[in-house]
């Protein structure tokens, strides 16, 4: 591996571009205490009917991500400094806000974390959910609600109908969630973002709304981009997977590369401290010593540095690039560099 | 929300009833009776005001045939005009001030629900620092103080035009109607404006308006759907308290505009000490408000489905 | 970078312990660097601080008597001219006389000339016109406006109802400005003729030597001479109607209006802290029963109680109703205060460190105490110092409508209900008071935000 590194977006060229492609995405915020870099180049893309996990823990910039694409963070004080988001073809970033022609709401739909306020309150769920087809459908209020009691429907809520004409209030929070979903799906997106859906959810809920979603995407071929910090959620819909840390992203790749052939220390240390059950593993889990850098002024090196058992010299004062693994998988640790004496398969190996 | 509006209508009959009842008992506790302060009357024509007012009956009985005479709408005869039902006072003038306090509260909150959301779709840009400073203004000065400068700014207004635009005083076209109302409702339009704004300033940080915006909504929307219905209702909420508040203001501005209207009647029963106007204006007074809170709450009831079905 | 630059030689992090960075504070030091850290409140609370300053020791410093009445300054605003002229003492003027003229007949006219005679003083101003025709006697007019825009003559002073006398001595309350005076023809029946003649005349502001002798500006009345110049007593704020010293009045008022607009809300948040706590406390009927109660008192009228306290402690129309007043306003505005305090303490029952600290064995006492009080006192004092604007209000209000503190007594609110009266002509009778009452409501709304936003994170205005 003397090549030089590779970037993420150079690392596969289909010859049809990708559906959803993000570019070198980098996002400040203007706070009291100086500018924080929340998002520091990120860069990923994805392929019809696919879904992308994005995890990492909090404050690690998956939202700030996803809602930048979206245009959903307050500007000011947010600001996206630079980086491109094109979904298929069309530029996220500056096309925002062109009347009917939103690309929020038409081409990619956005459920949220916490449903219970996710929600207008004083708003039937069935004219919430026939507001999306009046604005980009142009259909008449009676045609969309006609058209939002099916997606509720669709969502698997008994007594659709009825239940269209209620309240927020009224609604259990899964119940909420699937009209959330609903919602989202209801202009046939071609592209899903979940920031963490089943997080504010009962465990048995959490399956119930997860399996809609899978059951839902195979239906409609739309590819769905997941945030989560549930490692057991990435493992049950993911096709890819998006590790970031401190704004960036850490390791890229396919949910078994980065499963079984973790590539970064960081992947390591959340593998090992979540709870799992399998027998042959030690049961105890082990946290993550320290906290994330700060991002008012991000480290030069490597952002995972102070927190890293395998930490170099190179380390600290060299920021690693994205070092290719294989096909599809690749991470930012110099313990893949060429000339990193230390055997990366080494400290991988598990 | 039939059972629910029965049920509040209820409570403010009760509520009626107890402040009737507090009046009269409270001004039967006076030492004396309303008629000590009458001059030197001979006993014939005192005896003959007592049983005029019914004030030679035990106290037990006055109450029950006072409150019997409530119950029929009949507040009985003026002390110191001693032809006038106190109803005949009540209806006359309470149009006058149900007008002045109606464009008052109107004034207010549209004023204030337009000030408040304006500011904190300019928050700490110039109008809102602009607004929000002539908001504390308008909090911390006293009612009379406007009413008096409104007046006096008036006069300098029509000096300067060389005609009347608006008249200083008195009652009875549009054009009197409008700065007393005004001045009225500044203050309540104030402490609204604030109410709005706070309001405003959490709903647009909001998960709902995030969800409505990743729908993709035009921003006009957004504003009226999502953000607007949804930060009025605090300011719902206080409407009633700010109608008793109007009301009690009504009694300066018709005093400083020389408006014909109950509150300035019921001001000058009380220097007069006209004991059937003060207590008959009294008990109205407390109905009036009394259902107007009932109606503010069944009206946010309607705006707020939450209640609705409680 | 090349990377050769590279070492790939492993290092040992030092782990970062967890460490406490900043020394623990107590809930009212933390309480005080944010109140300090906002500057309106700062301010507010420095301009509280300065009116408590200047009601306590303004009259010590200001020794003017707040009921005095200085004659020669009415009404006088801030700044007006001191000036005084030495004159000697009064003499009686005989006026002038003329011939009666006859006319041609016709309508009547007016004089042809109207001039002052001798010097327009305030001690007199002394007017003379030359005969009408057909004259049978003559009206005299004076208006501090010039009467040339729209005709009005303003006050009539008196009639001449001899035809011979054409003169006429205005001694009425003169101040020093310009007036205007007028003269209008009557014929010999006494009614008007339509014209009149108009004549502006500046008066000068005179004493005696006597008169400045008693009013102090001198010490003996052998040291100034007719002609001289002295100069009248000061007043920086100006004079009230009465003549009287209106900085001295707005201290002796502000005595007044912040005694009732401190005591009463300490007294109504006092008996609601009360009568809330018991409430919270026992719970179930009685506390249902409690709210009932409160529910009923906060539909009470105010001023229907007003009224009643008047006459039980036997104020009659025209007294001061100071007590009355503050009673008034304990009897009725304590159910907000016990509303809240009960909220609160149900609230602060249902905690997990009170059930911890119960397990812990500690007493009820100890609970209230060491909890309960201290956990609900940063609502309380917001709403006290809510409470204090809204007190300054009604002391204000009530004064206004000529029920709460009357004259003589100064208080900010009957100020400026005298002020209103004057307010076309002297609006400084008006703004003073107005503004000082503003001033402190702002001050302590401004310190109620700040101490809200500092105490309680719970209660903290978007703003």
């Amino acid at each position: 591996m003397s090549a030089p590194p590779a970037t993420l977006s150079a690392e596969a060229a289909p010859a049809r571009p990708p559906l959803l492609e993000v570019a070198d995405l980098r996002v400040e915020f203007d706070t009291y205490g100086g500018t924080v870099q929340a998002v520091r180049g990120v860069s990923f893309s994805l392929e019809r009917g696919k879904t992308l996990a994005i995890v990492g823990e909090s404050g690690c910039g998956k939202s700030v991500t996803v809602q930048s694409i979206m245009g959903l963070i307050p500007m000011p004080p947010g600001r996206i400094t630079r980086g491109i988001a094109k979904i298929d073809g069309q530029d996220m970033l500056r096309d925002q806000r062109i009347d009917g022609k939103d690309i929020r709401g038409r081409l990619v739909g956005m459920i949220f974390q916490d449903p219970m306020t996710s929600l207008n309150p004083t708003m039937t769920i069935g004219d919430q959910i026939a507001e999306t087809l009046q604005v980009h459908a142009g259909h008449s209020h009676r045609r969309a609600f006609a058209r939002a009691v099916e997606l509720i429907d669709m969502t698997r809520i008994p007594e659709a109908a009825k239940r269209a004409r209620q309240y927020p209030f009224e609604f259990s929070g899964g119940m909420l969630q699937r009209s959330m979903i609903a919602m989202s799906l209801a202009c046939e997106p071609s592209v899903l973002i979940a920031d963490e859906p089943t997080t504010a959810l009962d465990v048995t809920i959490q399956a119930q709304i997860l399996d809609l979603m899978a059951d839902l995407q195979r239906d409609n071929g739309m590819a769905i981009v997941l945030i989560t910090h549930d490692l057991g959620v990435v493992a049950r819909m993911a096709d890819d997977v998006l590790v970031m840390y401190a704004g960036e992203v850490v390791e890229h790749g396919g949910v078994d590369d980065v499963f079984y052939r973790s590539a970064h220390p960081y992947t390591l240390g959340l593998k090992a401290a979540m709870p799992s059950n399998r027998t042959d593993a030690a049961q105890e889990l082990t946290p993550i010593d320290g906290s994330p850098p700060d991002l008012f002024a991000p480290p030069e090196g490597c952002g995972y540095f102070a927190r890293c058992p395998h930490a170099m010299r190179a380390c600290e004062a060299t920021h690693p690039p994205a070092f290719a693994i294989a096909g599809g998988h690749d991470a930012r640790c110099w313990l893949h560099h060429a000339d990193c004496d230390r055997d990366a398969a080494q400290v991988y190996r598990r | 929300m039939l059972m629910y509006t029965l049920k509040r209508l209820l409570q403010g009959v009760v509520t009626v009833w107890f402040i009737a009842t507090a009046t009269f008992f409270a001004m039967h506790a006076v030492p004396g009776n309303p008629l000590t302060n009458e001059k030197a009357v001979s006993p014939k024509i005192w005896a003959e005001l007592q049983k005029r007012y019914g004030l030679d009956k035990p106290l037990l009985e006055q109450y029950g045939l006072y409150i019997k005479n409530m119950a029929s709408g009949d507040f009985g005869v003026s002390y110191t005009q001693q032809n006038r039902q106190v109803n005949d006072i009540i209806t006359e003038h309470f149009k006058v001030s149900a007008t002045l306090g109606i464009l008052a509260v109107v004034f207010a909150a549209f004023g204030g629900i337009l000030w408040g959301a304006l500011t904190a779709m300019y928050r700490n840009r110039a109008p809102d620092i602009v607004i929000v400073f002539l908001v504390i203004l308008g909090i911390s000065v006293p009612g009379f103080v406007f009413a008096a400068f409104g007046q006096l700014s008036l006069v300098k207004v029509n000096d300067w035009l060389g005609f009347t635009l608006f008249p200083v005083a008195g009652w009875g076209t549009v054009q009197h109607m409008i700065v007393p109302s005004m001045v009225l409702g500044l203050g309540t339009m104030a402490f609204l404006t604030r109410l709005m704004r706070s309001s405003m300033l959490e709903i647009v940080n909001s998960d709902f308006v995030r969800t409505a915006r990743s729908k993709g909504l035009p921003m006009t929307r957004i504003f009226r759907k999502h953000e607007l219905r949804n930060a009025i209702l605090p300011v719902i909420t206080v409407l009633g308290p700010s109608i008793a508040a109007i009301t009690t203001g009504g009694f300066v501005v018709e005093l400083v505009f020389a408006i014909p209207g109950l509150g300035r009647y019921f001001v000058q029963a009380v220097q007069q000490l006209d004991y059937t106007v003060i207590m008959g204006t009294t008990v109205f007074y407390g109905a009036f408000l009394v259902f107007m809170v009932i109606a503010v709450d069944l009206l946010y009831g309607m705006v707020d489905p939450r209640v609705r079905l409680e | 970078m090349t990377t050769n630059a590279l070492s790939f030689e492993p290092v040992r992090v030092e782990r970062e312990v967890e460490t406490i960075s900043r020394p623990s504070l107590s809930y009212w030091q933390d309480a005080w660097l944010r109140l300090k850290a906002n500057t309106r409140a700062i301010v507010s609370l420095y301009l509280v601080i300065g009116l408590l300053l200047f009601t306590v020791f303004g009259p010590w410093l200001w020794q003017v008597d707040s009921s005095a009445q200085d004659l020669d300054q009415i009404s006088a605003p801030p700044g007006a001219e001191r000036a005084v002229t030495v004159v000697d003492e009064y003499r009686p003027w005989q006026g002038a006389t003329a011939t009666p003229v006859a006319g041609a007949g016709g309508e009547l006219q007016a004089p042809a000339s109207l001039s002052v005679a001798g010097d327009a003083t305030t001690r007199a101003v002394r007017l003379q016109w030359s005969a009408a025709p057909d004259a049978g006697g003559y009206r005299i007019y004076r208006s501090i406006f010039d009467t040339a825009p729209d005709g009005a003559l303003g006050l009539p002073l008196g009639d001449v109802l001899d035809p011979t006398t054409v003169s006429f001595e205005d001694r009425l309350d003169l101040q020093p400005l310009t007036y205007h005076y007028s003269v209008v023809t009557l014929d010999d029946r006494g009614r008007e003729a339509t014209g009149y003649t108009s004549v502006p005349v500046e008066v000068t502001r005179v004493i005696t030597a006597a008169q400045a002798h008693a009013k102090g500006l001198i010490d003996s009345a052998d040291v100034v001479r007719p002609g001289d110049v002295l100069k009248l007593q000061m007043h920086p704020l100006g004079t009230d109607y009465l003549g009287r010293d209106m900085l001295a009045r707005l201290m002796h008022g502000a005595r007044v209006s912040l005694f009732i607009g401190i005591v009463a809300p300490f007294a109504f948040v006092l008996v609601g802290i009360f009568y809330g706590s018991v409430a919270g406390f026992m719970g179930g009927r009685v506390d249902q029963l409690l709210m009932r109660f409160a529910d009923f008192v906060v539909a009470l009228p105010f001023l229907l109680f007003m009224i009643l306290f008047r006459i039980l402690f036997n104020v009659q129309p025209g007294d001061n109703s100071i007590l009355p007043m503050m009673v008034a306003m304990v009897v009725l505005s304590w159910p907000a205060v016990a509303r809240l305090v009960r909220g609160q303490i149900l609230q602060i029952r249902e905690e997990g460190y009170i059930g911890a600290s119960r397990l812990l064995g500690a007493k009820t006492n100890y609970l209230v105490l060491r909890h309960m009080i201290p956990n609900t006192m940063g609502v309380i004092l917001v709403t006290l110092t809510f409470a204090v604007p809204s007190a300054i209000f009604t002391e204000a209000f009530l004064s206004f409508i000529g029920m709460g503190v009357a004259p003589p007594t100064p208080s900010w609110g009957s100020m400026c209900n005298e002020g209103l009266k004057t307010m076309l002509t002297t609006p400084h009778e008006l703004i003073f008071p107005a503004a000082f009452i503003s001033i402190t409501v702002l001050a302590f709304n401004l310190l109620g935000d700040g101490l809200r936003d500092a105490l309680d994170a719970r209660m903290r205005a978007t703003e």
